[in-house]
């Protein structure tokens, strides 16, 4: 979730009003934020809604603010759309073929102030950059954007793929020119960033018609048109990426920010030697966004309201839409700077933040419906109550750990255990296969609770299994451990035919040999014909890897055979 | 002080009935009460209530005599027995007399040294003991009278030359060697305190013999013995020693009384693997597979076998749809070319809506199911991160559910696991719901908090799975209750391998 931290002072500017306190905080629900810290002039924001890149500004997130306390919906005559293509002034972009199947979209605009950019309006327009490329473009990968010095340009600007040992320019930050691959290897964002184009044959370039570097995207820009400064007042911004619409959007959203903190936007016309989604010329910033019609009657089936086309129409104005309503229908146009409108619930959700949730009351499901807890909770908590009965204490563990505590110690091979590829710690690196390391894992660090050590879990463990479509089974297992200087063999299979006895099932040993048990003293529980578990005493070798001085007994059962096999 | 005759023993309750408040000694309780071995105990424990205190102490010492001691009493010291046979049998060699008495050397060496020391035997010139004097000296006379004085001698009975004597033939140690042996003894004297009397008092106001029922046996039973007789009275605040019994854990307690409430509203209780796919986990909940939230540093990746082997039809097949152009849904999709490998990359179950997404096509219209489901995020561990834990989930189906029934719903919630007093829901943002709203609520100890999610499910999450009829999905955070439920605050306690530690733990 995006956190962002505007200025309150230029917040109130964009919003026409200031508010403070408790209702600021009420009010920027309506933006689905939250205020997680005011800092004398610096709010900090953190911003809920993925879908809503438009807000991730200080400009963008005042405009809804403006909107919802009653504002008009601002006019963006910039834009072109389909049948109205705005005048380009004769600034383009030339994309080349060589660049198609590496970052084939590129989009681009331009704006001149009659005011230099101030140092907030910088660092708002950063802060964006960062925002929108970091949580909307995937860490840059389908978005990159640059600012640049529109004075040290002359258009049309080239796209292409360029040789990565050939070409050479200084980036941002560095006087000494460098080679593309140079650069991936040596500049902190050709570290950071590099790896988006490194495995290509040649690297994303975009120079002006003289051969004047601007960037190479998605790393890093030139030294020199890529070095915006306070005070600048042309801006040329261009966007890179692999999917047109998001590209678009963003350029959208940046034009309208820019617009609204007073620049003029002058439009850039992107050539294509290829088809794009939008048509091989395409005229930047463009209005592509499709309007969604809905049916009040499903706002109202939603919403549980009765509202009149109007009314639903109205509360879809507050948050920025234009409408048109048509009988029952509306049709909803999303403003320029957003494309969140995927189905019309998306329309009614709008709408309903339009009306304010404080406006809506409560009110009680009427269906009756029959409550029934899950046949494996159900057995779990009968064989709970026994093992209680039998002297138990109920333990809850963990169900990741280390392959120290679920492999070596317990003296057994690795093949059947679930392992995490991407393991943030080797502490949380394996799924647990069994009970009995967390059980064991309690007695190696309770040797100072008064003995004896009655203790159990009913959980789920997990092994690999190829039969299974997931190739991994969860079962539902009991796994119990008693630990006692005169703890055997038999005191467990006291405690077991109790079990067995009290959930009604007849159960058998088979002697068996495991490594986690001492031979001679290890059994499988045979039960309806299949194997259920094991049990015996605790191998000496696997005691002495726990640090465990006491004699242990314990006993795995696989509660969904057995339940299975109850409910025949 | 506060006595409870209670918490008297029967010898001490004897020995306060028997005596009168001047002395009393161990003596006295052993030869006239039979309590001869158990005086001391009796003694301290009496002193310990302070029922009695030392009057005074004195060391007595007595002489006790041999088995040697005994013998000589019987058949005459050495002394007296060499002098008797020479007299008889005229002058013998030393050796000879010792094989005739049956004497070790050594000792009859000892016995004439002192018979010729004293002149009554002498050596003649062929080297053989002969008569000289004859008559038992003054000190062979004062030991024969100790011998025939009694088996234990007071030394306080003994004259200044008795006692002479007696040195002679003492010994502290090695008692066999001497005839007599000799015992040191401290005599203690005590008197009852004013408490001792008041007990005393008691005992005799209440009836309290000591001679009560102690432990009734089945045999008293069985021959009705225990009729007519008193039983002892326990004193029932003395501390009983610590079981350890068999107990639920506190935390699952917990999480049963949400499965039963949840249960007593109608809900239906699912569950599912742990290891999911990513279709069920992410797609079929309508989450792009570009999303930020599907990077690798999000979900745990199982790294063998990396991919189910299938996944179930038609879903596959409409998801994938929806993904790009929305399918029948009446949604414009996420216009991408959906993956059909990557929906198969399997992974920990990351959240409990899965199961939801799962229930969708074989679910009860109407019909409301929930879950409370282990879920697994890549998170560092720490007092409010857990990269294991419980979720609880659930969804509601039906033709007339609307986000108002399910404002209802949360409130609902909010006061039965919550005890809320006032509730606030706010615009919220999940990727599968449309509308979303948060729900806070105001806890009466941790003030206002954020109780959990909830929406109406996207039509592109429920028309594949065959549901026509709004659903409504929640979720709630129940860890920071549970938490306060057990008066713990760290989450990592929820899951404490400590046995000692969970043994002590109390659910409210």
């Amino acid at each position: 979730m995006p956190k962002i931290e505007v200025s309150a002072k230029a917040l109130y500017k964009y919003m026409g009003k200031k508010v403070t306190g408790q209702e600021f905080i009420d009010l920027i629900q309506c933006a689905k934020a939250e205020l997680d810290e005011e800092d004398g002039d610096t709010l900090k924001i953190e911003l809920n809604d993925t879908n809503r890149p438009d807000l991730w500004s200080t400009a963008g997130f005042g405009r809804l603010l403006k909107l919802y306390l009653g504002g008009k919906i601002p006019e963006y005559p910039f834009f072109s759309r389909k049948g109205d293509i705005k005048d380009n002034g004769g600034r383009e972009v030339h994309v080349d073929p060589s660049i198609k199947d590496y970052r084939p979209y590129e989009v681009c605009f331009m704006v001149k102030g009659k005011e230099g950019i101030s140092e907030e309006g910088l660092k708002d327009i950063i802060q964006t950059q960062e925002k929108l490329c970091w949580n909307y473009g995937r860490k840059r990968k389908s978005i990159a954007m640059g600012v640049f010095r529109s004075d040290m340009l002359k258009f049309p600007l080239k796209y292409y793929a360029a040789d990565p040992d050939k070409t050479k320019f200084a980036p941002l930050g560095f006087e000494e020119k460098m080679t593309l691959r140079q650069i991936l290897e040596k500049h902190p964002k050709g570290i950071e960033f590099g790896h988006i184009i490194k495995d290509f044959p040649a690297y994303p370039y975009i120079t002006d018609c003289d051969g004047n570097t601007l960037s190479m995207p998605p790393v890093i820009n030139s030294n020199e048109s890529g070095a915006v400064e306070v005070g600048d007042k042309n801006l040329v911004v261009e966007i890179t990426g692999t999917d047109m619409p998001s590209l678009v959007l963003s350029a959208s959203i940046v034009a309208c920010d820019l617009y609204d903190s007073g620049f003029e936007v002058l439009p850039v016309k992107v050539v294509y030697p290829y088809d794009t989604p939008f048509g091989r010329e395409l005229t930047i910033p463009y209005y592509f966004q499709e309007p969604v019609t809905v049916d009040v009657a499903y706002v109202n089936k939603l919403l549980g309201e009765k509202f009149t086309a109007d009314e639903a129409a109205e509360y879809c104005q507050k948050m920025g839409s234009r409408t048109k309503v048509e009988g029952d229908i509306i049709t909803v146009y999303p403003p320029e700077y957003r494309n969140d409108f995927l189905h019309s619930v998306d329309a009614i959700e709008d709408i309903m933040i339009g009306r304010n949730l404080k406006n809506f009351v409560p009110e009680m499901p009427s269906d009756f419906t029959k409550g029934k807890i899950s046949d494996e909770s159900q057995f779990g908590r009968q064989v709970k109550n026994i093992m209680v009965g039998l002297g138990y204490q109920e333990m809850t563990y963990c169900y990741l750990g280390s392959a120290k505590d679920f492999i070596q110690k317990m003296n057994i091979t690795p093949e059947k255990v679930v392992q995490i590829a991407n393991p943030m710690s080797e502490n949380f690196e394996f799924v647990r296969p069994s009970v009995l390391p967390c059980l064991l894992n309690s007695e190696s660090i309770s040797s100072n609770a008064v003995y004896p050590h009655n203790i159990f879990e009913i959980g789920k463990i997990a092994l690999i299994n190829p039969e299974e479509n997931y190739g991994v089974s969860t079962i539902n297992a009991l796994g119990f451990l008693s630990a006692d200087k005169d703890t055997t063999f038999n005191t467990l299979n006291s405690q077991i035919t109790a079990l067995f006895y009290y959930i009604g099932a007849e159960y058998t040993l088979r002697e068996a040999e495991d490594p986690r048990f001492i031979t001679g003293r290890c059994a499988k529980v045979i039960s309806g014909g299949k194997e259920v578990g094991i049990m015996g005493e605790i191998n000496p070798v696997v005691l002495e890897n726990w640090g465990i001085q006491v004699p242990c007994a314990a006993c795995e059962l696989n509660l969904d055979i057995i339940l299975a096999d109850k409910q025949k | 002080m506060e006595i409870d005759i209670k918490n008297l023993h029967p010898l001490e309750i004897k020995v306060l009935l028997n005596y009168k408040g001047d002395e009393i000694t161990a003596e006295q309780i052993g030869s006239q009460l039979g309590f001869e071995s158990q005086s001391n105990q009796i003694f301290s424990w009496l002193s310990g209530k302070e029922l009695i205190k030392e009057k005074s102490r004195t060391l007595r010492t007595i002489y006790e005599l041999t088995e040697l001691g005994a013998e000589y009493k019987a058949k005459g010291t050495p002394a007296e027995r060499i002098l008797a046979l020479v007299k008889e049998k005229g002058a013998m060699s030393l050796p000879e007399i010792a094989q005739a008495l049956g004497l070790e050397n050594k000792d009859v060496g000892t016995a004439f040294g002192q018979l010729s020391k004293e002149g009554i035997l002498a050596m003649d010139a062929e080297k053989k003991a002969s008569v000289k004097n004859g008559e038992p000296s003054a000190s062979m006379k004062a030991v024969r009278a100790l011998l025939e004085k009694g088996n234990q001698i007071l030394d306080s009975d003994l004259s200044d030359d008795e006692k002479k004597a007696m040195a002679t033939v003492s010994k502290k140690r090695g008692a066999a060697a001497a005839p007599f042996k000799v015992i040191e003894r401290e005599d203690l004297v005590y008197e009852f305190t004013q408490a001792g009397l008041d007990a005393k008092k008691m005992l005799q106001d209440k009836g309290v013999t000591g001679d009560e029922i102690g432990v009734l046996t089945p045999e008293m039973l069985k021959k009705g013995d225990w009729k007519g007789k008193a039983f002892r009275s326990y004193n029932v605040n003395t501390p009983p020693a610590r079981l350890i019994i068999g107990r639920h854990n506190p935390y699952t307690v917990f999480l049963d009384s949400i499965k039963d409430k949840l249960v007593s509203l109608g809900f239906e209780e699912y569950d599912g693997p742990l290891v999911e796919a990513e279709f069920w986990n992410c797609d079929a909940l309508f989450m792009p597979q570009f999303h930020a939230a599907r990077d690798i540093h999000d979900v745990y990746h199982v790294k063998t076998p990396t991919m189910a082997k299938e996944i179930e039809q038609p879903y596959l097949d409409r998801v994938a749809e929806v993904h790009k152009n929305g399918w029948t849904t009446g949604s414009r999709g996420w216009g991408y070319e959906f993956d059909r490998n990557f929906t198969k990359r399997l992974i920990l179950r990351s959240q409990g809506t899965v199961l939801s997404a799962k229930q969708l096509h074989k679910a009860n219209i109407p019909g409301k199911y929930f879950g409370i489901a282990r879920c697994f995020r890549y998170d560092k561990v720490d007092a409010t991160h857990l990269s294991d834990f419980y979720q609880t989930e659930g969804i509601v189906l039906g033709k007339d559910v609307n986000m108002k029934t399910l404002l209802g719903l949360l409130k609902m919630f909010a006061v039965e696991f919550a005890g809320a007093t006032e509730v606030m829901y706010v615009p919220g943002y999940f990727p599968f719901t449309e509308p979303s709203v948060e729900i806070h609520v105001k806890h009466p100890v941790l003030g206002w908090i954020e109780l959990g999610g909830a929406g109406i499910f996207r039509p592109e999450v429920t028309k594949p799975m065959n549901v026509d009829v709004p659903v409504l999905a929640w979720g709630i955070g129940i860890d920071r209750m549970a938490l306060m439920s057990l008066g713990l605050n760290d989450l990592r306690e929820l899951f404490s391998p400590d046995i000692e530690n969970v043994r002590l733990r109390r659910s409210k």
